[in-house]
């Protein structure tokens, strides 16, 4: 049983259908890039699973359980984490209280109020703050970093999170070179360890990193498999219409 | 890679730094010992009570604006609500030992309105201790029935502060239209009053006491939640938290806050309207924290004392005509110039010091990372051996 | 049904006429441009006295109606500038910053007209009324408000739909950095609808002076009148006021019929609080997806 199934996930909207009976699974401790031109349904697809939208129909299985249209705040306790195509985090709070907050911890009200910081939570932040190299920006608000630095602080809130599926939606976007050089060894790092669905446009960056991909089009499964193999196939090259350019 | 000394320091304030505790006491000695140089029966001892149930009912404002980004403008229903319970129940039983002219042992207000007796479901506030817990309690249940419903559907922003505003509307408008048995217009009288040592004493313990509560709930874990929720709620979701039960959990305390202002108000002044439970009150809320200072908790409490001891102070000279214009434009110059109030403009102008504004200090990064000729190299070079993720 | 019944029906129906009239300008301007007016009842309140400065000079409420609209529109223009402008993105704080405006309109109006209440009287060719039902005539002035609400609203939709800046208004209502990068001036549009929205209320304020006296807080329990129907009915979409006022305006007149006017408020408040549930953004409201 794979650790993420979707099955038949039809997403229409206004009208518009934006997922259309789409058959999708992540194997456990997998390296996954989802790929696909604009508009192929792939945030949309990450919407449904996290929870942010409900599916018109099919069904999101997570670990065994079924998720389809549950709550955002229940499947992250399920083991799902999400990056934003935006980097999304708390602004005036410290890059330190931002990665806290994500550890993976119980969630409820009571539990919270008037709870203090464990050593080995201290440890653990710092560790993480390492993993990113953001140590020596630890006590500035999250809203004076740089974009590239607000792309790692948010890899390392979910990191924090020890989630059992990470799910990476552009992470890459707006970065220098050598950023996207070390945040796809930071996804590497992290994906020997977690399952990873990575969305990404740089074709640079997924042929460094990628393993097995799938490429969506138009709310399906266009192709599924090794990159070497979905590249050469005949259907994305149409697709893509010469975008990737020579091999 | 160059080998980068750095402290594992998190800067955080204590729970209570030592000038602040030092600062405190002073005031609060100050507050105390009003009675005995001002005399026991003066106005300024009248007007520091009410400052104090203002400045509660200030703070608890800020609990849920500053600290979890939810404006209400009806937080006056609260504090009616728990004016009104103890008000009745010390009327009542104020109208039990002082009979009426007619022999009547019930408030002077329901006679007039035609009513025979004390009606049924009044009974139970003879009893004042009953009344404060009913004072409490209720308002706090209705918070967190009005919290389930609203925001369980995400209704926030604007949508909730015109909602909270028409409730407290209603509100006022029922207790005018009940006056037989609120009192009406001219709101619950004649029932003395606790002015004096002891009971300002009281307020001053449990303006403290809420204090505290407020600084340990916002200097601990839900404290840095809630700030989370109000800077990204969203984020704050898919991490986990169940947004709408934080929010919940803060509305009802801050309605309970409110609610103990509205109770020692009450039972201090001696008089209460429907103008203690609708939107005018609600709102001069909203402004005194405003210019205190949203999201500090001092800022509440300086708010409330400036504006009102402001009015008071004024309020002989040629100034007055023109204090409603002043509020109004007030209101417009906080938003506009003062948005942090005066204690958020004051901290912000200390870190900036302490600091560096945002411009200052990302140069001052760009220069480490400069000197210290960052390269990364794409081989992956790990920097301590052991796996950290 | 009964005759009672059926003339508490029709008296629902010019009550929802008074709230979509109050409650259109309100819409327009939350619609376009995101921001609640705090001040909206002291905007109908100021249309309000223009009607009865218009009388005293011998006009009537047909001349009154173009006058207000273009004096409230002037003030809203003056409030725009001046303050709503500079707080587009914090809709909180732009409650705040108008309920000081409003604080300062109604400072400003009483101390040109003083305290004492004024009353304007309907045109007189409205006087009298059309029998319907019962021994007690519908009186025209209803039938009338029911007819500025429907023109009203009719104005508007022709406004958004039909012309070319209502075309420009929809675009930035859609897709505000998108409709700035093509070249349309969203900071004027904001401008010119605000003055749009504020005229309305001028309109409804000369159109709504003759129910009560007229006098500088008349316009608070419309300005909370306005902003529950925009929250039942929704914004985004025009029929919302229509439906919000004919809900709120015929529950109200009915329970109050049965009880007391304070008891219909209250219920009806609780049905809207408990119909946000199912709609949380009003139930014409364009329910932003997060």
């Amino acid at each position: 049983m794979s650790l993420l199934e979707v099955k038949g996930l039809t997403t229409v909207v206004s009208g518009y259908t934006i997922l259309n009976n789409l058959d999708f699974s992540v194997e456990e401790n997998e390296l996954r890039v989802l790929l696909g031109p604009n508009g192929a349904g792939k945030t949309t697809l990450i919407a449904m699973i996290t929870g942010q939208f409900k599916p018109t129909s099919g069904k999101i299985y997570f670990d065994g359980q079924d998720i389809t249209g549950k709550s955002p705040d229940a499947i992250f306790r399920a083991g799902v984490s999400r990056k934003f195509q935006v980097p999304n985090m708390y602004e005036t709070l410290s890059v330190y209280d931002n990665v806290l907050i994500s550890l993976r911890g119980d969630r409820k009200v009571m539990k919270n109020i008037f709870r203090g910081t464990t050593s080995e939570e201290k440890d653990r932040v710092w560790e993480i703050l390492e993993f990113v190299d953001l140590t020596d920006r630890a006590n500035d608000p999250a809203d004076t970093m740089s974009h590239g630095e607000r792309q790692w602080l948010e890899i390392a809130m979910l990191v924090a999170s020890r989630p059992k599926l990470m799910l990476l939606d552009e992470p890459t976007t707006g970065m220098t070179e050598e950023g996207k050089y070390r945040t796809a060894d930071l996804i590497q790092r992290i994906a020997a360890r977690h399952t990873v669905l990575l969305v990404e446009h740089d074709m640079h960056l997924v042929r460094r990193i990628a393993r097995r991909v799938t490429v969506m089009h138009q709310g399906h499964v266009l192709a599924e498999g090794p990159l070497a193999e979905v590249v050469n196939d005949e259907t994305v090259k149409a697709v893509y219409l010469g975008k990737s350019g020579p091999q | 890679m160059p080998d980068r000394a750095h402290s594992r320091h998190v800067r955080r304030s204590r729970l209570i730094p030592i000038w602040a505790l030092l600062l405190g006491a002073f005031i609060v000695a100050a507050i105390g010992s009003v009675p005995y140089y001002a005399g026991n029966d003066s106005y300024v001892l009248l007007l520091l009570g009410k400052f104090l149930c203002f400045a509660i009912f200030a703070l608890s404002i800020d609990l849920i604006w500053g600290f979890a980004g939810i404006l209400s403008l009806g937080q006056a229903v609260y504090f009616g609500m728990g004016a009104y319970f103890v008000a009745l129940s010390l009327k009542i039983n104020y109208a039990m030992e002082h009979p009426t002219r007619y022999g009547s042992k019930f408030p002077d207000f329901m006679e007039w309105n035609g009513l025979k007796e004390l009606p049924g479901f009044m009974t139970p506030l003879i009893s004042t201790p009953v009344a404060v817990i009913c004072a409490l309690i209720i308002p706090t249940l209705l918070a967190f029935i009005f919290g389930v419903i609203t925001f369980k559907r995400q209704i926030y922003g604007v949508y909730c502060a015109v909602i909270t505003l028409a409730e407290a509307l209603i509100l006022q408008e029922f207790i005018i239209e009940y006056q037989a048995y609120l009192g009406g217009f001219n709101g619950i009288t004649d029932y003395g009053n606790f002015v004096g040592a002891p009971f300002l004493w009281l307020i001053l313990a449990i303006s403290v006491a809420f204090f505290i509560l407020a600084r340990l709930i916002t200097h601990s874990r839900i404290g840095t939640v809630l700030k989370a929720i109000r800077d990204n709620d969203v984020r704050a979701e898919f991490m986990g938290y169940n947004v709408a039960n934080y929010r919940i959990f803060v509305f009802c305390v801050s309605a309970f806050m409110a609610a103990t202002a509205g109770a020692m108000y009450a039972a201090w002044v001696g008089i209460v309207s429907f103008l203690d439970a609708g939107p005018l009150l609600s709102v001069e809320g909203v402004i005194w924290t405003a210019v205190g200072g949203r999201a500090t908790l001092i800022g509440p409490f300086l708010g409330a004392f400036l504006v009102r001891g402001l009015e008071f102070v004024l309020s002989g000279s040629w100034f007055a005509n023109y204090w409603q214009f002043f509020m109004g434009v007030l209101f417009i110059a906080v938003v506009l110039w003062i948005p942090d109030g005066l204690v958020g403009t004051i901290a912000n102008w200390l870190r900036r010091r302490r600091r560096g504004s945002i411009a200052q200090i990302r140069a001052e990064e760009d220069r480490i990372a400069h000197d210290q000729q960052r390269d990364w190299e794409p081989a992956g070079a790990a920097k301590s051996g052991e796996e950290v993720v | 049904m009964s005759q009672a019944l059926i003339s508490q029906v029709l008296i629902g129906v010019s009550v929802a006429a008074i709230l979509a009239i109050a409650a259109i300008g309100l819409a327009v301007i939350f619609g376009v441009a995101g921001v609640i007016n705090m001040a909206h009842g002291q905007f109908i309140m100021v249309g309000a006295y223009t009607a009865a400065v218009v009388g005293q000079l011998g006009g009537n409420t047909f001349i009154a109606i173009p006058v207000a609209f273009i004096v409230v529109a002037a003030v809203g223009l003056v409030v725009e500038r001046g303050v709503i402008q500079f707080l587009y993105e914090r809709p909180l704080e732009t409650l705040l910053a108008t309920w000081g405006v409003g604080i300062i309109l109604e400072v400003v109006m009483k101390a040109i007209f003083g305290p004492e209440l004024y009353y304007v009287g309907a045109p007189r060719v409205l006087d009298g009324g059309i029998r319907i039902i019962g021994r007690l005539p519908y009186p025209y002035y209803r039938l009338f408000l029911i007819g500025c609400a429907i023109a009203m609203i009719a104005a508007t939709f022709w406004l958004i739909y039909r012309t070319n800046f209502g075309l420009k208004v929809r675009a930035v209502r859609r897709n505000r950095a998108m409709s700035g990068c093509l070249g349309i001036d969203t900071a004027r549009i904001d401008m010119l609808i605000f003055m749009y929205g504020s005229g309305l209320a001028g309109i409804a304020g000369a159109i709504l002076a003759p129910i009560k006296s007229v006098s500088t807080t008349m316009g608070f329990t419309y300005a909370v009148g306005s902003y529950m129907v925009l929250v039942l009915g929704g914004v985004g979409n025009l029929l919302g006021v229509p439906t919000g006022a004919f809900l709120i305006g015929q529950g109200e007149t009915l329970i109050a019929y049965k009880y007391n006017a304070v008891i219909g408020e209250l219920l009806v408040f609780i049905a809207i609080v408990i119909a946000i549930r199912i709609f949380p953004r009003g139930i014409f409201g364009y329910y932003e997806r997060r």
